[in-house]
Protein backbone atom coordinates (compact mmCIF):
# COMPACT_ATOMS: atom_id res chain seq x y z
CA UNK A 1 0.00 0.00 0.00
CA UNK A 2 1.15 3.53 -0.68
CA UNK A 3 3.12 5.52 1.88
CA UNK A 4 1.90 9.01 2.73
CA UNK A 5 3.93 11.73 4.44
CA UNK A 6 1.82 14.23 6.40
CA UNK A 7 3.45 17.61 7.00
CA UNK A 8 1.37 19.67 9.42
CA UNK A 9 2.14 21.64 12.58
CA UNK A 10 -1.30 21.01 14.17
CA UNK A 11 -1.21 17.86 16.26
CA UNK A 12 -4.95 17.14 15.99
CA UNK A 13 -4.74 17.27 12.18
CA UNK A 14 -1.77 14.91 12.13
CA UNK A 15 -3.67 12.52 14.39
CA UNK A 16 -6.92 12.77 12.44
CA UNK A 17 -5.26 12.28 9.06
CA UNK A 18 -3.03 9.47 10.36
CA UNK A 19 -5.85 7.50 11.94
CA UNK A 20 -8.16 7.77 8.95
CA UNK A 21 -5.50 7.04 6.38
CA UNK A 22 -4.16 4.08 8.35
CA UNK A 23 -7.71 2.78 8.43
CA UNK A 24 -7.79 3.08 4.64
CA UNK A 25 -4.74 0.86 4.56
CA UNK A 26 -2.09 3.47 3.76
CA UNK A 27 1.27 3.52 5.45
CA UNK A 28 1.67 6.89 7.18
CA UNK A 29 4.58 8.98 8.42
CA UNK A 30 4.28 12.45 9.94
CA UNK A 31 6.29 15.57 10.63
CA UNK A 32 5.32 18.87 12.24
CA UNK A 33 7.85 21.02 10.41
CA UNK A 34 9.16 21.91 6.99
CA UNK A 35 12.71 21.77 8.38
CA UNK A 36 14.85 19.47 6.26
CA UNK A 37 11.75 18.26 4.46
CA UNK A 38 13.66 17.33 1.33
CA UNK A 39 16.04 15.12 3.37
CA UNK A 40 13.04 13.58 5.07
CA UNK A 41 11.44 12.78 1.71
CA UNK A 42 14.70 11.28 0.50
CA UNK A 43 14.83 9.10 3.61
CA UNK A 44 11.19 8.07 3.87
CA UNK A 45 10.51 7.78 0.11
CA UNK A 46 6.76 8.51 0.39
CA UNK A 47 4.44 7.93 -2.57
CA UNK A 48 2.52 11.12 -1.75
CA UNK A 49 2.90 14.19 0.48
CA UNK A 50 0.10 16.07 2.22
CA UNK A 51 1.55 19.51 2.83
CA UNK A 52 0.16 22.20 5.11
CA UNK A 53 0.62 25.68 3.62
CA UNK A 54 1.05 27.60 6.87
CA UNK A 55 3.88 26.06 8.85
CA UNK A 56 5.91 27.85 11.54
CA UNK A 57 8.87 29.52 9.82
CA UNK A 58 8.05 27.85 6.49
CA UNK A 59 5.70 28.51 3.64
CA UNK A 60 4.17 25.35 2.25
CA UNK A 61 4.11 27.01 -1.16
CA UNK A 62 7.88 27.53 -1.08
CA UNK A 63 8.37 23.97 0.16
CA UNK A 64 6.20 22.81 -2.73
CA UNK A 65 8.60 24.52 -5.12
CA UNK A 66 11.56 22.74 -3.45
CA UNK A 67 9.76 19.39 -3.75
CA UNK A 68 8.96 20.03 -7.41
CA UNK A 69 12.58 20.92 -8.15
CA UNK A 70 13.88 17.75 -6.53
CA UNK A 71 11.10 15.16 -7.00
CA UNK A 72 9.06 16.37 -9.91
CA UNK A 73 6.73 13.38 -10.12
CA UNK A 74 5.97 13.05 -6.40
CA UNK A 75 2.26 13.85 -5.90
CA UNK A 76 1.68 16.70 -3.46
CA UNK A 77 -1.68 17.67 -1.99
CA UNK A 78 -1.80 21.10 -0.38
CA UNK A 79 -3.92 21.13 2.73
CA UNK A 80 -4.88 24.34 4.48
CA UNK A 81 -7.49 25.96 6.64
CA UNK A 82 -7.21 29.12 4.53
CA UNK A 83 -8.91 28.95 1.15
CA UNK A 84 -7.30 32.25 0.22
CA UNK A 85 -3.99 30.53 -0.60
CA UNK A 86 -5.69 29.09 -3.66
CA UNK A 87 -5.41 32.61 -5.04
CA UNK A 88 -1.64 32.35 -5.06
CA UNK A 89 -0.63 31.08 -8.48
CA UNK A 90 2.20 29.11 -6.86
CA UNK A 91 -0.44 26.64 -5.72
CA UNK A 92 -0.94 25.40 -9.31
CA UNK A 93 2.23 23.35 -8.86
CA UNK A 94 0.32 21.06 -6.46
CA UNK A 95 -1.56 18.01 -7.69
CA UNK A 96 -4.56 19.00 -5.62
CA UNK A 97 -5.59 21.56 -3.05
CA UNK A 98 -7.94 20.68 -0.20
CA UNK A 99 -9.38 22.80 2.57
CA UNK A 100 -8.97 21.22 6.02
CA UNK A 101 -12.10 19.60 7.34
CA UNK A 102 -13.06 16.87 9.80
CA UNK A 103 -14.78 15.12 6.91
CA UNK A 104 -11.90 13.58 4.96
CA UNK A 105 -13.99 12.40 1.98
CA UNK A 106 -12.50 15.02 -0.34
CA UNK A 107 -8.94 14.40 0.85
CA UNK A 108 -9.29 10.63 0.42
CA UNK A 109 -10.72 11.08 -3.07
CA UNK A 110 -7.81 13.32 -4.08
CA UNK A 111 -5.26 10.91 -2.61
CA UNK A 112 -6.75 8.05 -4.63
CA UNK A 113 -6.75 10.17 -7.80
CA UNK A 114 -3.18 11.38 -7.30
CA UNK A 115 -1.95 7.82 -6.79
CA UNK A 116 -3.90 6.52 -9.82
CA UNK A 117 -2.72 9.24 -12.21
CA UNK A 118 -1.17 7.99 -15.46
CA UNK A 119 0.19 10.49 -17.98
CA UNK A 120 2.49 10.27 -21.04
CA UNK B 1 7.68 27.79 -48.20
CA UNK B 2 10.00 30.79 -47.80
CA UNK B 3 9.44 32.80 -50.97
CA UNK B 4 11.30 35.92 -49.92
CA UNK B 5 14.04 36.68 -47.42
CA UNK B 6 15.73 39.91 -46.40
CA UNK B 7 18.77 39.36 -44.17
CA UNK B 8 20.51 42.75 -44.04
CA UNK B 9 23.32 41.55 -41.73
CA UNK B 10 23.92 38.26 -43.56
CA UNK B 11 23.20 36.20 -40.44
CA UNK B 12 23.86 32.48 -40.95
CA UNK B 13 24.14 31.24 -37.35
CA UNK B 14 22.14 32.06 -34.21
CA UNK B 15 21.89 30.41 -30.82
CA UNK B 16 18.65 32.14 -29.85
CA UNK B 17 15.91 33.18 -32.24
CA UNK B 18 12.86 35.30 -31.48
CA UNK B 19 10.16 34.74 -34.12
CA UNK B 20 7.27 37.12 -34.68
CA UNK B 21 4.59 35.76 -37.04
CA UNK B 22 2.50 38.40 -38.78
CA UNK B 23 0.02 39.39 -41.43
CA UNK B 24 -0.66 43.10 -41.85
CA UNK B 25 0.69 44.12 -38.46
CA UNK B 26 2.59 47.27 -39.50
CA UNK B 27 0.98 49.35 -36.77
CA UNK B 28 1.79 46.94 -33.94
CA UNK B 29 4.91 44.89 -34.79
CA UNK B 30 7.40 47.57 -33.73
CA UNK B 31 6.61 47.21 -30.05
CA UNK B 32 7.21 43.47 -29.58
CA UNK B 33 10.26 43.74 -31.86
CA UNK B 34 11.80 46.44 -29.65
CA UNK B 35 11.03 44.55 -26.44
CA UNK B 36 12.44 41.33 -27.89
CA UNK B 37 15.68 43.10 -28.85
CA UNK B 38 16.07 44.55 -25.35
CA UNK B 39 15.33 41.18 -23.75
CA UNK B 40 17.85 39.35 -25.91
CA UNK B 41 20.63 41.79 -25.03
CA UNK B 42 19.76 42.05 -21.34
CA UNK B 43 19.31 38.35 -20.60
CA UNK B 44 21.18 36.55 -23.36
CA UNK B 45 23.90 39.06 -24.20
CA UNK B 46 26.52 36.32 -24.48
CA UNK B 47 24.55 34.39 -27.11
CA UNK B 48 24.28 34.94 -30.85
CA UNK B 49 20.73 36.08 -31.37
CA UNK B 50 18.42 37.26 -34.11
CA UNK B 51 14.80 38.41 -34.44
CA UNK B 52 12.87 36.93 -37.36
CA UNK B 53 9.62 38.31 -38.70
CA UNK B 54 7.76 35.45 -40.40
CA UNK B 55 5.26 37.25 -42.54
CA UNK B 56 2.49 36.42 -45.03
CA UNK B 57 3.61 38.99 -47.61
CA UNK B 58 1.66 41.74 -45.84
CA UNK B 59 0.44 44.60 -47.98
CA UNK B 60 0.57 47.22 -45.22
CA UNK B 61 4.37 47.54 -45.04
CA UNK B 62 4.83 45.21 -42.07
CA UNK B 63 8.26 44.39 -43.51
CA UNK B 64 9.49 47.98 -43.33
CA UNK B 65 7.89 48.57 -39.93
CA UNK B 66 9.80 45.53 -38.64
CA UNK B 67 13.16 46.14 -40.31
CA UNK B 68 13.16 49.85 -39.45
CA UNK B 69 12.50 49.27 -35.73
CA UNK B 70 15.85 50.00 -34.06
CA UNK B 71 17.12 46.94 -32.16
CA UNK B 72 20.50 46.04 -30.66
CA UNK B 73 20.38 42.61 -32.35
CA UNK B 74 20.15 41.75 -36.06
CA UNK B 75 16.86 41.04 -37.80
CA UNK B 76 15.73 38.82 -40.66
CA UNK B 77 12.49 39.16 -42.60
CA UNK B 78 11.03 36.07 -44.29
CA UNK B 79 7.75 35.72 -46.12
CA UNK B 80 5.41 33.31 -47.85
CA UNK B 81 4.50 34.03 -51.50
CA UNK B 82 1.76 36.63 -52.09
CA UNK B 83 -1.67 35.18 -51.36
CA UNK B 84 -0.39 32.36 -49.13
CA UNK B 85 -1.69 33.10 -45.65
CA UNK B 86 -1.66 31.25 -42.34
CA UNK B 87 -0.08 31.54 -38.92
CA UNK B 88 0.94 27.88 -39.12
CA UNK B 89 2.72 28.42 -42.42
CA UNK B 90 4.65 31.26 -40.80
CA UNK B 91 5.62 28.95 -37.95
CA UNK B 92 6.72 26.28 -40.39
CA UNK B 93 8.98 28.82 -42.08
CA UNK B 94 10.32 29.71 -38.64
CA UNK B 95 11.03 26.03 -37.83
CA UNK B 96 12.87 25.76 -41.13
CA UNK B 97 14.89 28.95 -40.64
CA UNK B 98 15.70 28.08 -36.99
CA UNK B 99 17.04 24.69 -38.08
CA UNK B 100 19.07 26.35 -40.85
CA UNK B 101 20.59 28.76 -38.29
CA UNK B 102 21.20 25.80 -35.90
CA UNK B 103 19.33 27.64 -33.15
CA UNK B 104 19.27 26.08 -29.67
CA UNK B 105 16.30 28.08 -28.43
CA UNK B 106 13.39 29.62 -30.30
CA UNK B 107 10.96 32.07 -28.71
CA UNK B 108 7.75 33.15 -30.43
CA UNK B 109 5.67 36.19 -29.54
CA UNK B 110 2.55 37.54 -31.22
CA UNK B 111 2.86 40.70 -33.32
CA UNK B 112 -0.16 42.32 -31.62
CA UNK B 113 1.21 41.96 -28.07
CA UNK B 114 0.95 45.18 -26.13
CA UNK B 115 2.13 43.99 -22.72
CA UNK B 116 5.36 42.19 -23.58
CA UNK B 117 8.42 43.26 -21.59
CA UNK B 118 12.08 42.23 -22.07
CA UNK B 119 11.56 39.83 -19.16
CA UNK B 120 9.11 37.78 -21.26
CA UNK B 121 12.04 36.87 -23.49
CA UNK B 122 13.99 35.72 -20.44
CA UNK B 123 11.05 33.76 -19.02
CA UNK B 124 10.32 32.01 -22.33
CA UNK B 125 13.97 31.45 -23.23
CA UNK B 126 15.82 30.59 -20.04
CA UNK B 127 14.10 27.23 -19.36
CA UNK B 128 15.23 26.12 -22.83
CA UNK B 129 18.82 26.55 -21.71
CA UNK B 130 18.02 24.44 -18.62
CA UNK B 131 16.96 21.29 -20.43
CA UNK B 132 13.30 22.12 -21.04
CA UNK B 133 12.10 21.60 -24.63
CA UNK B 134 8.82 23.50 -24.61
CA UNK B 135 7.85 26.58 -22.63
CA UNK B 136 4.39 28.04 -22.41
CA UNK B 137 3.42 31.22 -20.62
CA UNK B 138 1.46 31.47 -17.42
CA UNK B 139 -0.09 34.90 -17.23
CA UNK B 140 -3.18 36.66 -16.08
CA UNK B 141 -5.84 37.22 -18.73
CA UNK B 142 -9.19 38.88 -18.44
CA UNK B 143 -11.81 36.27 -17.58
CA UNK B 144 -13.56 36.76 -20.92
CA UNK B 145 -10.35 36.73 -22.97
CA UNK B 146 -9.48 33.28 -24.29
CA UNK B 147 -12.90 31.62 -24.25
CA UNK B 148 -11.78 28.87 -26.66
CA UNK B 149 -8.89 28.19 -24.27
CA UNK B 150 -11.10 28.14 -21.18
CA UNK B 151 -14.01 26.13 -22.57
CA UNK B 152 -12.32 23.78 -25.06
CA UNK B 153 -8.54 23.76 -25.44
CA UNK B 154 -7.50 23.66 -21.77
CA UNK B 155 -10.11 21.21 -20.43
CA UNK B 156 -9.78 18.87 -23.42
CA UNK B 157 -5.97 18.85 -23.47
CA UNK B 158 -5.94 18.24 -19.74
CA UNK B 159 -8.53 15.45 -19.77
CA UNK B 160 -7.08 13.75 -22.84
CA UNK B 161 -3.36 13.91 -22.26
CA UNK B 162 -3.22 14.37 -18.49
CA UNK B 163 -1.13 17.55 -18.54
CA UNK B 164 -2.28 20.77 -16.91
CA UNK B 165 -1.12 23.28 -19.46
CA UNK B 166 -3.16 26.40 -18.67
CA UNK B 167 -2.48 28.34 -21.88
CA UNK B 168 -2.08 25.68 -24.59
CA UNK B 169 -2.87 28.22 -27.31
CA UNK B 170 -1.47 31.30 -25.63
CA UNK B 171 0.35 32.63 -28.68
CA UNK B 172 3.72 32.93 -26.94
CA UNK B 173 6.00 29.92 -26.79
CA UNK B 174 9.56 28.80 -26.35
CA UNK B 175 10.90 25.60 -27.89
CA UNK B 176 14.27 23.96 -28.31
CA UNK B 177 16.05 23.54 -31.62
CA UNK B 178 15.57 19.79 -31.20
CA UNK B 179 11.79 20.18 -30.87
CA UNK B 180 11.78 22.56 -33.84
CA UNK B 181 13.24 19.72 -35.93
CA UNK B 182 10.53 17.37 -34.63
CA UNK B 183 7.87 19.91 -35.58
CA UNK B 184 9.36 20.22 -39.04
CA UNK B 185 9.62 16.50 -39.66
CA UNK B 186 6.30 15.56 -38.09
CA UNK B 187 3.77 14.17 -40.51
CA UNK B 188 0.60 15.17 -38.67
CA UNK B 189 0.16 18.40 -40.59
CA UNK B 190 -3.07 19.47 -42.26
CA UNK B 191 -4.81 22.59 -43.51
CA UNK B 192 -6.05 23.64 -40.03
CA UNK B 193 -2.51 23.50 -38.67
CA UNK B 194 -1.41 25.87 -41.42
CA UNK B 195 -3.63 28.49 -39.83
CA UNK B 196 -4.75 29.00 -36.23
CA UNK B 197 -4.49 25.30 -35.35
CA UNK B 198 -0.71 25.66 -35.05
CA UNK B 199 -0.63 26.60 -31.34
CA UNK B 200 -2.60 23.60 -30.11
CA UNK B 201 -0.78 21.40 -32.62
CA UNK B 202 2.62 22.32 -31.14
CA UNK B 203 1.42 21.85 -27.56
CA UNK B 204 -0.17 18.47 -28.33
CA UNK B 205 2.88 17.23 -30.25
CA UNK B 206 5.17 18.37 -27.43
CA UNK B 207 3.10 16.49 -24.83
CA UNK B 208 2.81 13.33 -26.88
CA UNK B 209 6.45 13.28 -27.91
CA UNK B 210 7.27 13.42 -24.18
CA UNK B 211 9.13 16.70 -24.52
CA UNK B 212 10.01 18.26 -21.18
CA UNK B 213 7.48 21.05 -20.74
CA UNK B 214 7.28 23.95 -18.36
CA UNK B 215 4.96 26.86 -17.75
CA UNK B 216 6.70 30.15 -17.16
CA UNK B 217 5.27 33.07 -15.17
CA UNK B 218 5.10 36.29 -17.16
CA UNK B 219 5.42 39.54 -15.25
CA UNK B 220 2.42 41.26 -16.87
CA UNK B 221 -1.05 40.17 -18.02
CA UNK B 222 -1.54 39.31 -21.67
CA UNK B 223 -2.80 42.46 -23.38
CA UNK B 224 -3.54 42.12 -27.08
CA UNK B 225 -6.33 42.60 -29.61
CA UNK B 226 -9.22 40.77 -27.98
CA UNK B 227 -12.37 39.51 -29.69
CA UNK B 228 -16.02 39.03 -28.74
CA UNK B 229 -16.55 35.32 -29.52
CA UNK B 230 -20.14 35.93 -30.65
CA UNK B 231 -19.13 38.60 -33.13
CA UNK B 232 -15.65 37.66 -34.35
CA UNK B 233 -15.29 33.92 -34.04
CA UNK B 234 -14.11 33.51 -37.61
CA UNK B 235 -12.14 30.50 -38.80
CA UNK B 236 -10.12 30.36 -35.60
CA UNK B 237 -12.73 28.23 -33.83
CA UNK B 238 -12.88 25.66 -36.63
CA UNK B 239 -9.11 25.50 -36.99
CA UNK B 240 -8.33 25.11 -33.29
CA UNK B 241 -11.14 22.67 -32.55
CA UNK B 242 -10.57 20.75 -35.81
CA UNK B 243 -6.89 20.34 -34.93
CA UNK B 244 -7.74 19.07 -31.43
CA UNK B 245 -10.19 16.51 -32.86
CA UNK B 246 -7.80 15.52 -35.60
CA UNK B 247 -4.94 14.92 -33.14
CA UNK B 248 -7.31 12.90 -30.94
CA UNK B 249 -7.43 10.38 -33.79
CA UNK B 250 -3.64 10.41 -34.18
CA UNK B 251 -2.90 10.00 -30.48
CA UNK B 252 -5.83 7.81 -29.45
CA UNK B 253 -3.56 5.01 -28.22
CA UNK B 254 -1.87 7.45 -25.86
CA UNK B 255 -4.85 9.33 -24.41
CA UNK B 256 -6.82 6.15 -23.85
CA UNK B 257 -4.19 5.13 -21.28
CA UNK B 258 -4.15 8.49 -19.49
CA UNK B 259 -5.95 8.79 -16.18
CA UNK B 260 -6.48 12.08 -14.32
CA UNK B 261 -3.84 14.79 -14.72
CA UNK B 262 -0.56 16.14 -13.37
CA UNK B 263 0.61 19.71 -12.86
CA UNK B 264 3.23 20.93 -15.32
CA UNK B 265 6.62 22.19 -14.11
CA UNK B 266 6.76 25.90 -13.39
CA UNK B 267 9.59 28.36 -14.02
CA UNK B 268 9.99 31.77 -12.42
CA UNK B 269 7.78 31.15 -9.42
CA UNK B 270 5.36 33.90 -8.49
CA UNK B 271 3.84 36.84 -10.23
CA UNK B 272 4.40 39.47 -7.53
CA UNK B 273 1.96 42.33 -7.76
CA UNK B 274 -0.55 41.39 -10.46
CA UNK B 275 -1.64 44.09 -12.87
CA UNK B 276 -5.27 43.91 -13.92
CA UNK B 277 -5.79 43.12 -17.61
CA UNK B 278 -8.10 45.45 -19.56
CA UNK B 279 -11.71 44.34 -19.58
CA UNK B 280 -13.26 42.45 -22.49
CA UNK B 281 -16.86 43.08 -23.45
CA UNK B 282 -19.12 40.26 -24.61
CA UNK B 283 -22.58 40.71 -26.11
CA UNK B 284 -24.43 38.09 -24.06
CA UNK B 285 -27.79 38.43 -25.79
CA UNK B 286 -26.10 37.84 -29.12
CA UNK B 287 -24.62 34.59 -27.79
CA UNK B 288 -28.08 33.50 -26.66
CA UNK B 289 -29.69 34.39 -30.00
CA UNK B 290 -27.05 32.46 -31.93
CA UNK B 291 -27.53 29.42 -29.69
CA UNK B 292 -31.31 29.50 -30.19
CA UNK B 293 -30.87 29.90 -33.95
CA UNK B 294 -28.82 26.69 -33.86
CA UNK B 295 -31.98 24.71 -33.07
CA UNK B 296 -33.19 25.67 -36.55
CA UNK B 297 -29.99 25.71 -38.56
CA UNK B 298 -28.69 22.46 -37.02
CA UNK B 299 -31.98 20.64 -36.47
CA UNK B 300 -30.94 17.91 -38.89
CA UNK B 301 -27.25 17.79 -37.98
CA UNK B 302 -27.31 17.78 -34.17
CA UNK B 303 -29.34 14.56 -33.76
CA UNK B 304 -26.86 12.74 -36.01
CA UNK B 305 -23.90 13.85 -33.90
CA UNK B 306 -25.16 14.17 -30.35
CA UNK B 307 -26.06 11.10 -28.28
CA UNK B 308 -29.82 10.78 -27.77
CA UNK B 309 -29.74 11.38 -24.01
CA UNK B 310 -27.49 14.41 -24.39
CA UNK B 311 -29.71 15.78 -27.14
CA UNK B 312 -32.71 15.40 -24.84
CA UNK B 313 -30.88 17.47 -22.20
CA UNK B 314 -30.08 20.07 -24.83
CA UNK B 315 -33.76 20.41 -25.67
CA UNK B 316 -34.42 20.98 -21.96
CA UNK B 317 -31.87 23.81 -21.97
CA UNK B 318 -33.66 25.39 -24.95
CA UNK B 319 -36.74 25.75 -22.81
CA UNK B 320 -34.96 27.61 -19.99
CA UNK B 321 -35.51 31.37 -20.20
CA UNK B 322 -32.57 33.71 -20.76
CA UNK B 323 -32.34 34.91 -17.14
CA UNK B 324 -31.99 31.38 -15.79
CA UNK B 325 -29.90 30.06 -18.66
CA UNK B 326 -27.47 27.28 -17.74
CA UNK B 327 -25.37 24.78 -19.68
CA UNK B 328 -24.04 22.17 -17.21
CA UNK B 329 -20.38 21.37 -17.69
CA UNK B 330 -20.85 17.59 -17.62
CA UNK B 331 -23.30 17.94 -20.54
CA UNK B 332 -20.90 20.26 -22.41
CA UNK B 333 -18.08 17.73 -21.92
CA UNK B 334 -20.24 14.86 -23.19
CA UNK B 335 -21.42 16.85 -26.21
CA UNK B 336 -17.87 17.89 -27.05
CA UNK B 337 -16.86 14.22 -26.89
CA UNK B 338 -19.85 13.36 -29.16
CA UNK B 339 -18.56 15.86 -31.71
CA UNK B 340 -15.01 14.47 -31.51
CA UNK B 341 -16.39 10.98 -32.19
CA UNK B 342 -18.48 12.20 -35.15
CA UNK B 343 -15.40 14.03 -36.48
CA UNK B 344 -13.50 10.73 -36.41
CA UNK B 345 -16.31 8.61 -37.87
CA UNK B 346 -17.48 10.96 -40.64
CA UNK B 347 -14.36 12.35 -42.37
CA UNK B 348 -16.31 13.83 -45.26
CA UNK B 349 -18.56 15.89 -42.93
CA UNK B 350 -15.86 17.52 -40.83
CA UNK B 351 -16.58 21.13 -41.80
CA UNK B 352 -20.29 20.60 -41.21
CA UNK B 353 -19.58 19.03 -37.82
CA UNK B 354 -17.32 21.87 -36.68
CA UNK B 355 -19.85 24.48 -37.86
CA UNK B 356 -22.62 22.70 -35.96
CA UNK B 357 -20.57 22.95 -32.76
CA UNK B 358 -20.40 26.76 -32.91
CA UNK B 359 -23.90 27.55 -31.49
CA UNK B 360 -23.24 25.13 -28.62
CA UNK B 361 -19.85 26.67 -27.90
CA UNK B 362 -21.48 30.10 -27.83
CA UNK B 363 -24.07 28.76 -25.38
CA UNK B 364 -21.33 27.37 -23.13
CA UNK B 365 -19.53 30.72 -23.35
CA UNK B 366 -22.74 32.51 -22.33
CA UNK B 367 -23.08 30.21 -19.34
CA UNK B 368 -19.44 30.85 -18.40
CA UNK B 369 -19.94 34.62 -18.65
CA UNK B 370 -23.10 34.54 -16.56
CA UNK B 371 -21.60 32.35 -13.83
CA UNK B 372 -18.32 34.22 -13.60
CA UNK B 373 -19.78 37.74 -13.74
CA UNK B 374 -19.10 38.53 -10.09
CA UNK B 375 -15.93 36.45 -9.78
CA UNK B 376 -12.42 37.82 -9.43
CA UNK B 377 -9.77 36.60 -11.87
CA UNK B 378 -8.51 34.08 -9.29
CA UNK B 379 -12.02 32.85 -8.50
CA UNK B 380 -12.51 32.27 -12.22
CA UNK B 381 -9.30 30.23 -12.26
CA UNK B 382 -10.70 28.02 -9.51
CA UNK B 383 -13.99 27.75 -11.39
CA UNK B 384 -12.14 26.63 -14.54
CA UNK B 385 -10.15 24.10 -12.51
CA UNK B 386 -13.44 22.61 -11.30
CA UNK B 387 -14.74 22.50 -14.87
CA UNK B 388 -11.60 20.63 -15.91
CA UNK B 389 -12.22 18.09 -13.16
CA UNK B 390 -15.67 17.49 -14.65
CA UNK B 391 -14.01 16.81 -18.02
CA UNK B 392 -11.61 14.34 -16.39
CA UNK B 393 -14.49 12.61 -14.61
CA UNK B 394 -16.46 12.42 -17.87
CA UNK B 395 -13.60 10.81 -19.81
CA UNK B 396 -14.92 7.23 -19.31
CA UNK B 397 -17.91 8.29 -21.47
CA UNK B 398 -15.49 9.13 -24.30
CA UNK B 399 -13.57 5.89 -23.84
CA UNK B 400 -16.77 3.91 -24.02
CA UNK B 401 -18.07 5.62 -27.17
CA UNK B 402 -14.80 6.14 -29.12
Amino acid sequence: MAKILIVDDEEHIRLLYSEELLEEGYEVCVTDTGYELIDRIEREKPDLVILDIKLPEYSGLDLLQDIRNKFYNLPVILSTAYDVFKEDLKSVAADYYVTKSFDLTELKKRIAMALETKTP
Amino acid sequence: MIEYEENPDGINRAEIVVGIPSFNEASSIGYPTKQAGEGLVKFFGNKLSVIINCDNCSTDNTKDAFLETPTPVPKIYISTPPGVHGKGINFRNLFYKACELKAEAIIVVDADLKSITPQWIQRLGEPLLRDFDYVIPLYVRHKYDGTITNNIAYPLTRALYGRRVRQPIGGEFGFSGKLSETFLKDGFWDESVSHFGIDIWMTTIAINKAASICQSFMDRPKIHRTKDPGLQLGPMFREVTGTIFSLMITFADIWKEVRWSKPTAIFGFGLGEVERPPSVTIDEENLFKKFMKGFNSCKETWPTIIDENNYGKLLEIRDIDYNHFDFPTHLWARILFDFAIAFKNRPSDRTLILDALIPLYLAKTLCFVKKSRRMSIRQVEEFIENECMVFEETKPYLLQRW
